[in-house]
């Protein structure tokens, strides 16, 4: 089985990058956006969380490329797995909290009808996530990777 | 695996480094693009310290000011507009409210195009027609090609402009970094959702106001 972990190695860092660079792309181009779905988490003050809807989608496409291209990947893993366990808490808080909001994780954001929220999914789907990193933490060794060995 | 010992840390190295310029580049043009600019063009019926809104009865006084952030591609902001358009143009003509109109630009390109012909369509006081037109024919769906440049035109001959200057200032997009500014402004004072009211500099209350006439009406009149 442990054969095969470099395979799986690769197609975690597929997933991953694959998921950063999506959400960052859709973002990065709608700064306005990007900002307000940051501002409609009601936790930074304003002038802060509209300079980080700006520079996540950004961080978010750096990350993915590292991943996809295979480079430093235990640490892109990591910071990956640190990136969704933010988002967790901003999305668990915003729910605690009884906000309305979209999590604008792949553009949109900003309040929607108490509906169309879709907190348990959100957060299943970064829970997810940071598996996926964990795995890549514990064995960063995979196929196709620019970088052969990850320290 | 490491057949040239080093030789993987150079590439590594020389990858993150490239990775990151691009990134910081990157967040840098967005971060200065979409900044407020100081001394973009704008119609003489915007007003920079009414955060770059349309602004009409300015000079009133002892008058409640009704601030509105919207969007024409916004559907909701069509509801809003079908139930309260005709009131807040009679606010206007009656001079009952000073009325801010500050046009946001989420939904993508053909907004940011609308809001750049509505003050084009101010330059010849046909910004409150213009307005009623948008609404009245929006599309299903976001950025369908109905507010091109080519589109806004023919919305412009429904209401009446048909000018050569509207013409080259829906083109140009001369009041492109307006529609940056009103933008930037709504971010400041945190927007967060097309249709916005602001009566007196608060905004309304979302569960009750905006979508009940008379308690639209009661909470600017009182």
């Amino acid at each position: 089985m442990k054969k095969y972990f470099p395979w799986f190695g690769l197609l975690a860092r597929l997933i991953l990058g694959g998921v950063l660079i999506t959400a960052g792309y859709l973002k990065a181009f709608n700064p306005s956006k990007a900002k307000m779905a940051v501002r409609a988490y009601e936790v930074l003050p304003i002038a802060l969380a509209n300079i980080l809807g700006v520079l996540l989608p950004w961080v978010e496409l750096g990350v993915g490329f590292l991943l996809i291209l295979g480079v430093a990947t235990r640490f892109t893993a990591r910071f990956t797995a640190l990136l969704m366990f933010v988002f967790i808490i901003a999305i668990g808080q915003a729910w605690a909290r009884g906000l309305s909001i979209d999590c604008g994780c792949f553009g949109g954001g900003g309040q929607v009808d108490p509906s169309q929220t879709k907190y348990l999914p959100e957060i299943g789907r970064d829970i997810a996530f940071i598996l996926i990193s964990y795995f890549l933490i514990r064995y960063p060794t995979s196929r196709f990777a620019l970088e052969k060995e990850d320290q | 695996m490491a057949t040239k010992p080093g030789g993987d840390k150079i590439t590594r190295n020389i990858v993150i480094g490239m990775v990151a310029f691009v990134v910081a580049i990157g967040a840098i043009f967005s971060y200065t693009s979409s900044k407020s600019t100081n001394g973009v063009a704008i119609p003489s019926i915007v007003s920079k310290a009414e955060g770059y809104g349309v602004v009409f009865n300015g000079d009133l006084k002892g008058v409640p000011t009704v601030d509105l952030w919207e969007d024409f591609q916004c559907p909701i902001c069509g509801e809003f507009e079908t139930l309260n358009g005709a009131y807040m143009q009679s606010l206007i003509s009656q001079k009952k409210a000073k009325v801010v109109f500050h046009l946001l630009s989420f939904l993508g390109p053909e907004s940011i195009q609308a809001a750049n012909a509505a003050a084009c369509a101010a330059d010849e006081d046909k910004f409150l027609a213009f307005h009623a037109y948008l609404y009245a024919h929006q599309s299903k769906t976001e950025n369908s090609g109905l507010w091109s440049a080519a589109g806004l035109l023919e919305a412009g001959k429904g209401a009446g402009l048909t000018s050569q200057a509207f013409t080259s200032c829906v083109k140009d997009s001369k009041y492109g970094d307006w529609v940056n500014n009103v933008a930037a402004d709504g971010g400041a004072k945190n927007v967060n959702q097309t249709p916005t009211v602001f009566v007196n500099g608060t905004e309304i209350n979302r569960n009750t106001d905006y979508f009940n006439a008379a308690a639209f009406k009661k909470v600017i009149e009182g």
